[in-house]
């Protein structure tokens, strides 16, 4: 009966008999009136998604109706117009967010609209642009939907939003807290387990953890993890996330096949009779450590990345003999310089009576190191302490780089390369054969080195590598194109 | 602007943005047709931006602007509805009580028809929402599939139905699990 009168009006179709009938009900029965709120919230969510859908075949695009309603509502229409950025002129037929670039993601295709559906990537980096224009890079795995061309959950995965003044507001709903932008760039990470956080390159972002009383405003440099119902601030992790503009140069090199050469460069090392280790975290038997397992360098690839001071990652290869000549190579995606030293690898007997113990680093100046203990500089080396390289590692912060360096006792030189370009020679005095061992990537225990960000393709060559065969190496294994 | 205003707009925006479907819904089940919920958020969201001075910080947005929302109603059911069949200031008063105390459960609803709507088959989901476009013609989406109006009417009754009783399940499970 009730159910009966209450369609009835939602139609339109009540009669004057009818809607007495259904007031003195909805009056008298509070059973009556939940049904009534119950319907009616269907209503409205089934309108909600309606706003944001599309029909399948030929979209046709038409005009909001404009509705004034009064000289007063026109009067204050402007200033609330500009401060909402004219959210509900949003076209209601309009996708949320199109496809601009599917880099490696099997799921998604170039040029494809997205509206409320939830969409799952194993793979790759997806690089969209909401109708409002704001960019938007989601690298995998991840699990999201759109809520609206303004609102994006994130269950999983990671996420960098450039976002212009007409899309300000824009704002990424997390299981443990929400991040609303203010016209700005910034990052979201949500983890498969663990807190989510919010990293603000530029500009301001509005953070609220569920369940905190109140927000909090992050500007450039700012991040924050969401924790238990709080915010806590954090370190900065600028290269954590896939930013718009290094899309293109990963799509180019997928495009290139530089997956395929990478492939057949690592396994001619894996046959090199002086490889002692080359680690390329594919194998499911995971390296002892506490480190989290994220994508590398390809879609679908892994690669360890330590966020937390401490983290790290245990090997123990080359122990058996001492190596008069070494090669030390990696792919890195490094954070913001801030620590003295980040540690590429660090062995365990760096000890006195272990002469030509290694220590590979990336120095507070953001150059590359390479020490061995008890080994002395060349007098006119023009360095004072230490082996150095010259160039920063980090001319584009936040992105892949190769590092590697070439040790050779007998010649008593240290040759550093950045991106398979040599980059600069240091001589010592003495020279001992290098030594490896117990060793930890990210971390050492003996003084606190840490390491912020992703590693791939960790190579241990006990031959010294000439410049071509590093500029090989790094060709083929470039994620860029 | 100066930076207090700034910041006061910023405050307004995060706030408003985040709770604007909670309203619009809420508007929605005090007034007769959708167009009407319309029509009154887009005066709740003008008085809404010049109170707002009032409105003290940290305290509950949403359930400040449900207050709002429920005046402006009123006032419009006054001014507007008079000719028109519309539920009694009363019966108005009480469901917008129980509603607002409701509220957390009826977001969770509103939010599980995403889920429900995943089993609805593709060629009656696209019927649904095309009868639910902000300016459809019930009478040409009827039409068009084949159906008389009034038998669109009651097609559209059956799909609230179903897709309310799914709800109630996936919010029974929720609590269960």
């Amino acid at each position: 009966m009730s159910t009966q009168l209450i369609e009835a009006y939602l139609d339109g179709s009540i009669t004057a008999p009818e809607m007495q009938q259904l007031n003195a009900l909805l009056l008298a029965d509070a059973d009556a009136r939940r049904e009534y709120a119950e319907i009616l919230n269907v209503d409205s969510a089934l309108a909600a998604m309606a706003a944001g859908w599309t029909k399948n075949e030929a979209p046709v695009i038409r005009q909001t109706k404009w509705r004034p309603a009064s000289p007063r509502w026109i009067a204050a229409a402007a200033s609330v117009a500009l401060l909402l950025g004219g959210w509900w002129w949003q076209d209601s037929r309009r996708a949320f967010a199109t496809v601009e670039k599917a880099a490696g993601v099997v799921e998604m295709a170039d040029g494809s609209a997205l509206r409320g559906e939830s969409h799952e990537i194993k793979g790759g980096s997806v690089a969209l642009v909401t109708a409002r224009g704001a960019r938007i890079v989601i690298e995998a795995p991840a699990a999201f939907h759109f809520e609206s061309a303004q609102r994006l959950h994130m269950k999983r995965g990671r996420l960098a939003a450039d976002v212009p003044p007409a899309a300000k507001g824009f704002t990424v709903i997390t299981p443990t807290g929400d991040a609303v932008d203010l016209g700005t760039r910034f990052g979201v990470d949500v983890p498969s387990s663990g807190a989510a956080e919010v990293h603000v390159f530029q500009g301001e972002v509005i953070a609220k953890a569920s369940g905190a009383p109140s927000n909090q405003s992050l500007r450039t440099g700012d991040a924050v993890s969401f924790d238990q119902g709080a915010s806590t601030s954090r370190e900065l992790r600028s290269s954590a996330f896939i930013q718009p503009d290094e899309m293109p140069g990963l799509t180019a090199g997928l495009a290139a096949g530089q997956r395929g050469q990478s492939d057949a460069a690592l396994a001619k090392l894996k046959s090199d009779p002086a490889l002692i280790a080359l680690l390329d975290f594919e194998s499911a038997d995971e390296l002892p450590g506490v480190y989290r397992r994220v994508q590398g360098r390809w879609p679908g690839s892994h690669a360890p990345e330590f966020v937390h001071v401490g983290d790290h990652l245990k090997l123990d290869v080359g122990g058996d003999h001492d190596w008069p000549k070494l090669t030390l190579a990696a792919w890195v995606r490094l954070d913001r310089l801030g620590a003295p030293y980040q540690s590429l690898l660090h062995t365990d007997g760096w000890d006195s009576s272990n002469p030509g113990q290694a220590h590979w680093m990336v120095t507070h100046h953001a150059t590359m190191r390479l020490a061995l203990r008890a080994n002395t500089l060349a007098p006119g080396s023009g360095q004072q302490y230490e082996a150095d390289s010259l160039t920063p590692v980090l001319p584009e912060q936040g992105r892949w780089v190769h590092l590697a360096s070439v040790y050779d006792s007998q010649a008593r030189t240290v040759r550093f390369y950045l991106n398979g370009r040599f980059d600069k020679e240091v001589r010592f005095q003495v020279a001992h054969p290098a030594r490896l061992g117990p060793a930890q990537i990210g971390n050492w225990n003996r003084n606190d080195r840490k390491l912020s960000g992703r590693v791939d393709e960790l190579l241990l060559l006990g031959r010294a590598m000439t410049d071509d065969e590093i500029r090989a190496l790094h060709a083929a294994g470039n994620p860029y194109r | 602007m100066s930076p207090a205003e700034t910041e006061r707009h910023h405050r307004f925006l995060r706030s408003f943005t985040a709770h604007e479907p909670a309203i619009r819904a809420h508007v929605r089940r005090l007034v007769p047709t959708r167009a009407d919920a319309d029509d009154v958020m887009q005066e709740i969201s003008v008085v809404l931006w010049e109170k707002f001075d009032s409105f003290r910080d940290g305290a509950d947005f949403k359930a400040w602007a449900f207050g709002v929302a429920r005046f402006e109603v009123l006032a419009w059911l006054r001014d507007r509805g008079r000719d028109r069949l519309v539920l009694d200031e009363e019966v108005i008063t009480k469901i917008a009580d129980e509603t607002t105390a409701d509220e957390p459960r009826l977001e969770r609803q509103r939010e599980a028809l995403e889920h429900c709507m995943k089993k609805v088959p593709s060629d009656q989901r696209e019927l649904l929402m095309q009868a639910y476009q902000p300016e459809s013609r019930i009478q040409e989406v009827a039409q068009g599939s084949g159906r008389t109006v009034a038998g669109f009417y009651q097609w559209l009754h059956r799909m609230r139905k179903l897709l309310l009783e799914c709800i109630r399940r996936a919010l029974t499970q929720e609590v269960a699990s």
